[in-house]
């Protein structure tokens, strides 16, 4: 099956609720279709678990293998300063933030 | 790859998966709210409580130091007297309100700690650091000692579980496995890029390495723990308190006792309790047999194999025959203390001591001990005598003076005293540390200071006691005083002001005059007046006279009533008039009454007084030079000059100009100063026209006393630095040199200025708006253009108002430049660099509403000069 072009992409636009303890798998399934770019809405979003960082983080990564853009939007001010003190630069990049450290990622 | 390289490479995975763990869980700790933090707090507490005596036995069995009974005390103390003492402590969001100061303090965690745990403290420390890790949302990830390990990992696990069944992130506490790697992960870990601080407890050589990490450190510094017991203390339970401390866990706490400074006094009685308590006394040769066996010969150093072993083992080894049980060696340390091999710290039950003859040599020989490699640490003394306690807290250099108690279990702190407990004490630099705490939550939190903006005092004060109406001068006829003392100047006399004052004093009223006060008084003129007021003994001065006589007047008033005072030490410049170096007197002693002739200077009701200085002026404010008391008597203007009308009414408009712009102008000052140029400008031409009409006299007369009213409190500007520098350099009469720069110096205040006043009381530039009022308020108007912004209207205002005072100076014949005033263009030119450096170091620049710069102020004297136009 030939990959989506840019035209044929669509946008999903996903609303994060509450605590996000953990990995959402409505929000897999519909990366998994590969056909789709993402925008994740933290707007109701009120706190993020290690277990929900570190599925964002593998979540962005599986999303560049399948060459989905992911976004997320938002933000607020409690959980950017969780990204920016967890120094994931693939989660600044996906807030559309520069990367914190001209190292790049160390652990 | 070879088999080492492998290794390091599995090495540094390790621990950037620590880290890693470490740094999410700092993240995610950060939305934790103090509520959630103390549930965890007291889990893990309750956890600590619960397997105290698991973990103390655990760390006896490890590391074959010290006491189970007294490892399971320390892991209580770490535990319940830490909880007692943070649980009430808010850690989390505002942390300290300081009201009076508009400000709080709020609370950053750290990030991912990396901690040490000792070998003497294995469990304990553990304990102490994940239990204050967690009340300050930071991550820790552990290092314990190689012997050690086990029982520190396992305190570690415990606490961890504890903490993440409350709620605590994944991750939040994680520890390095023990191994033969064991160091080496600890060194990667200590220069990793994602460890935020290391919180180092133990050996020198880790302490140190921490330091060398280049990443911020909390580290502890070696003990060596003199303790002196002066003779005025309880020596029975000092002996006991010492048994007590130095026994406990066999010596391994570092603030244990390590040398004893005895009075001769209280010392046989002493040694005789220790003895009777079940201390062996060592005789000189069993002190060189401990010696021997304690102190490893290559280094100088401790025999580590013997830290925390009893007091009977280590006599056993040593070759001493005791047979029954001891609790500690007690070795006399005969001759030269600092160089006695027992002179430093003993992790384990044997204690030096030195008896004394004087206080002075208790402290001394202390001091040897708390140079002796324990510097910063810990002393304590045994003492009723407050004094000598005060001596001996002041020499020795200790982060904890622990008095009349037991110095190790003194040291922890919260069981015998009121000290932080902690279990890593803070040296200060004395130690190589960065504070002398007993370390705990408060040097884990990164303090943010929130500042308000300050709440900037502006007050209003002016001469109490004003009579304002013309003929007012009848009022000295009650004034109350018994001896007077006048000052003036012979014009005054000449013009029969004098003769008006003289009559009008009370019948048995005691009068002295001094009439020879000249324009613009220095010092020497000063302290001629006050050594003549020393023989009349006056209760009252009276100032009869223009400016320069009034100021003087409260000059002389000043150093009659205070000769002490010194003139260089009270003219001392300020920025900020809350904060100058200078007091002046409160309350004043003699009544000084002031009664201006001239309607200019406004002195009778200001706080200032300017005097000449060779080629400068000083200026004198404080309160105190407030006359009591101003008679505004327009009868006494009548025969002024029109000059001197005229030069005098444009320092009243200057300064109700300036003052209306000034920095800390005031609602309370613009209304002074917007009627004193009303009434200038109303009156002015009309005293010129008639000058005797008492009325516009009056009016005019008045306006200089509400401008003065106005600078009193407002302060003036630019125009009268300059005015101050130019006059005092070519001997120009002050409003005259007011005048010349004034067209040039609204211009320049009324323009966005080039650099801000950075002043609280001053938050929003207004000059121009305010300028565009005054020409308003005295009745100016421009024609309405359509669409014209409210700041182009303003502008056209301003240029309205430059008109006027120009109108008027033409009026009065007053100079706009300084070529008016007769001063030679190359003299001028050649002074203005000397010029510039006087008046950009006046204080009446200071309140003007734009930042003066030095280039500046060059460039309005330079523009000064050429004639002016109407603009």
């Amino acid at each position: 099956m030939a990959e989506p072009t840019k035209e044929t992409r669509k946008l999903e636009k996903i609303r994060i609720l509450g605590e996000l303890e953990r990995g959402l798998d409505d929000v897999d399934k519909v990366l998994a279709t590969g056909k789709t770019d993402i925008e994740l809405d933290f707007s109701a979003c009120t706190f993020i678990s290690v277990d929900g960082l570190e599925w964002l983080e593998e979540f962005l990564l599986r999303a560049d293998s399948l060459k989905s853009s992911v976004k997320f939007v938002n933000v607020q001010s409690p959980v950017y300063k969780v990204f920016k003190v967890a120094h994931i630069d693939s989660l600044m990049r996906a807030c559309g933030s520069p990367s914190q450290d001209a190292q790049g990622l160390v652990c | 790859m070879t088999v080492s390289s492998e290794q390091e490479l599995m090495l540094t995975q390790r621990a950037n998966h620590l880290v890693r763990q470490a740094r999410l869980a700092a993240a995610v700790f950060t939305q934790y709210s103090q509520e959630k933090v103390d549930k965890i707090v007291r889990a893990m507490t309750a956890a600590a409580i619960e397997n105290a005596g698991k973990l103390a036995l655990m760390a006896h069995q490890e590391t074959r130091m010290g006491v189970t009974e007294d490892k399971i005390l320390k892991n209580l103390v770490a535990s319940e007297f830490l909880y007692h003492q943070i649980k009430d402590k808010r850690s989390v969001g505002i942390t300290r309100e300081f009201p009076d100061l508009n400000m709080v303090e709020v609370a950053e965690p750290m990030g991912v700690i990396f901690a040490l745990a000792p070998v003497t403290n294995p469990t304990s420390t553990v304990i102490f650091k994940s239990i204050c890790c967690a009340k300050t949302r930071n991550t820790v990830i552990f290092s314990a000692h190689l012997m050690a390990a086990e029982s520190s990992n396992y305190a570690a696990k415990i606490m961890y579980e504890a903490a993440l069944a409350a709620g605590a992130p994944k991750g939040f506490i994680t520890w390095v496995d023990k191994s033969s790697r064991l160091r080496r992960t600890s060194e990667l870990l200590m220069s990793h890029p994602e460890v935020d601080l290391i919180f180092a407890t133990g050996g020198t050589q880790m302490v140190k390495a921490a330091y060398s990490s280049g990443k911020p450190a909390l580290g502890v510094g070696p003990g060596n723990t003199p303790v002196y017991v002066h003779k005025s203390a309880n020596v029975l339970s000092a002996a006991m308190d010492i048994i007590i401390s130095k026994t406990f866990d066999n010596g391994t706490e570092c603030p244990s006792e390590q040398t004893l400074v005895i009075d001769r006094e209280v010392s046989e009685q002493l040694l005789n309790e220790f003895k009777r308590l079940g201390c062996h006394l060592c005789t000189q040769e069993e002190v060189e047999k401990v010696a021997d066996l304690i102190i490893d010969s290559r280094s100088g150093g401790i025999n580590y194999k013997l830290v925390g072993q009893p007091a009977n083992l280590i006599a056993d080894q040593a070759g001493l025959n005791i047979t029954q049980p001891i609790k500690m060696l007690l070795c006399p340390l005969n001759g030269e203390l600092r160089h006695h091999k027992l002179a430093i710290e003993k992790l384990m039950p044997v204690l030096g001591y030195v008896i004394v003859d004087s206080v002075n040599e208790g402290i001394n020989k202390a001091l040897d001990i708390n140079y002796a490699g324990g510097t910063g640490h810990t002393a304590g003394i045994f003492c009723e005598d407050d004094d000598v306690i005060e001596r001996f807290s002041d020499a020795i250099n200790a982060g904890r003076i622990i008095v009349n108690s037991p110095a190790s279990i003194g040291g922890l702190g919260g069981v015998y005293n009121h000290l932080n407990t902690t279990l890593s004490f803070g040296c200060g630099t004395g130690g190589g540390n960065i504070t002398t705490d007993n370390v705990g939550i408060k040097n884990l939190i990164n303090f943010k200071r929130v500042p308000r903006r300050r709440n900037y005092v502006i007050s209003f004060q002016t001469t109490k006691n004003i009579y304002i109406n013309p003929g007012s001068i009848d009022h000295l006829k009650s004034l109350k005083c018994q001896s007077a003392f006048i000052i003036t100047s012979r014009s005054a006399s000449r013009r029969g002001h004098l003769a008006q004052v003289t009559e009008r004093l009370p019948q048995d009223c005691q009068v002295d005059i001094f009439s020879d006060m000249g324009p613009e008084p220095d010092f020497a003129m000063i302290q001629r007046v006050v050594a003549a007021m020393r023989h009349s003994q006056p209760d009252t001065v009276i100032a009869l006279g223009g400016g320069s006589v009034l100021d003087a007047a409260k000059i002389v008033r000043l150093f009659y009533d205070y000769p002490e005072l010194k003139i260089s030490e009270i003219a001392v410049n300020f920025l900020d008039f809350h904060h100058r170096m200078i007091e002046f007197p409160k309350d004043m002693k003699t009544q000084l009454v002031a009664i201006p002739t001239t309607s200019g200077t406004g002195s009778e009701v200001t706080p200032f007084a300017v005097l000449k200085d060779g080629h400068r002026k000083i200026s004198l404010i404080d309160e105190c030079l407030l006359p009591d008391v101003a008679i505004i008597d327009a009868h006494l203007t009548r025969s002024l000059p029109a000059d001197i009308t005229g030069d005098t009414a444009f320092d009243a408009l200057t300064h109700a100009l300036e003052a209306l712009v000034s920095t800390f102008s005031s609602d309370y000052t613009d209304g002074l100063a917007l009627e004193a140029l009303r009434l200038i400008f109303e009156s002015l031409p009309e005293t010129l026209k008639n000058p005797n009409n008492v009325l516009y006299r009056h009016k005019l007369h008045n306006a200089a006393t509400l401008a003065g009213m106005a600078i009193g409190n407002a302060s003036v500007g630019v125009n009268h630095a300059l005015a101050h520098a130019l006059g005092a350099r070519f001997d120009i009469p002050h409003g005259r040199a007011n005048g010349a720069f004034l067209l040039s110096t609204i211009e320049y205040n009324a323009q966005i200025p080039s650099k801000f006043v950075s002043i609280p009381c001053y938050p929003l530039w207004v000059a121009d708006r305010k300028y565009a009022r005054a020409a308003q308020f005295i009745g100016l108007t421009v024609e309405p253009i359509e669409g014209e912004t409210e700041e182009a209207k303003g502008l056209r205002l301003v240029h309205k108002l430059r008109q006027a005072v120009y109108d008027l100076a033409k009026l009065a014949k007053q100079p706009l430049s300084i070529a008016e005033l007769g001063i030679p263009l190359e003299t001028y030119m050649a002074a203005i660099p000397e010029l510039t450096e006087i008046a950009f170091s006046d204080m009446s620049i200071r309140t003007n509403p734009r930042y003066t710069l030095a280039p500046e102020v060059a460039q309005l004297f330079a523009n000064a000069y050429a004639p002016r136009e109407r603009p």
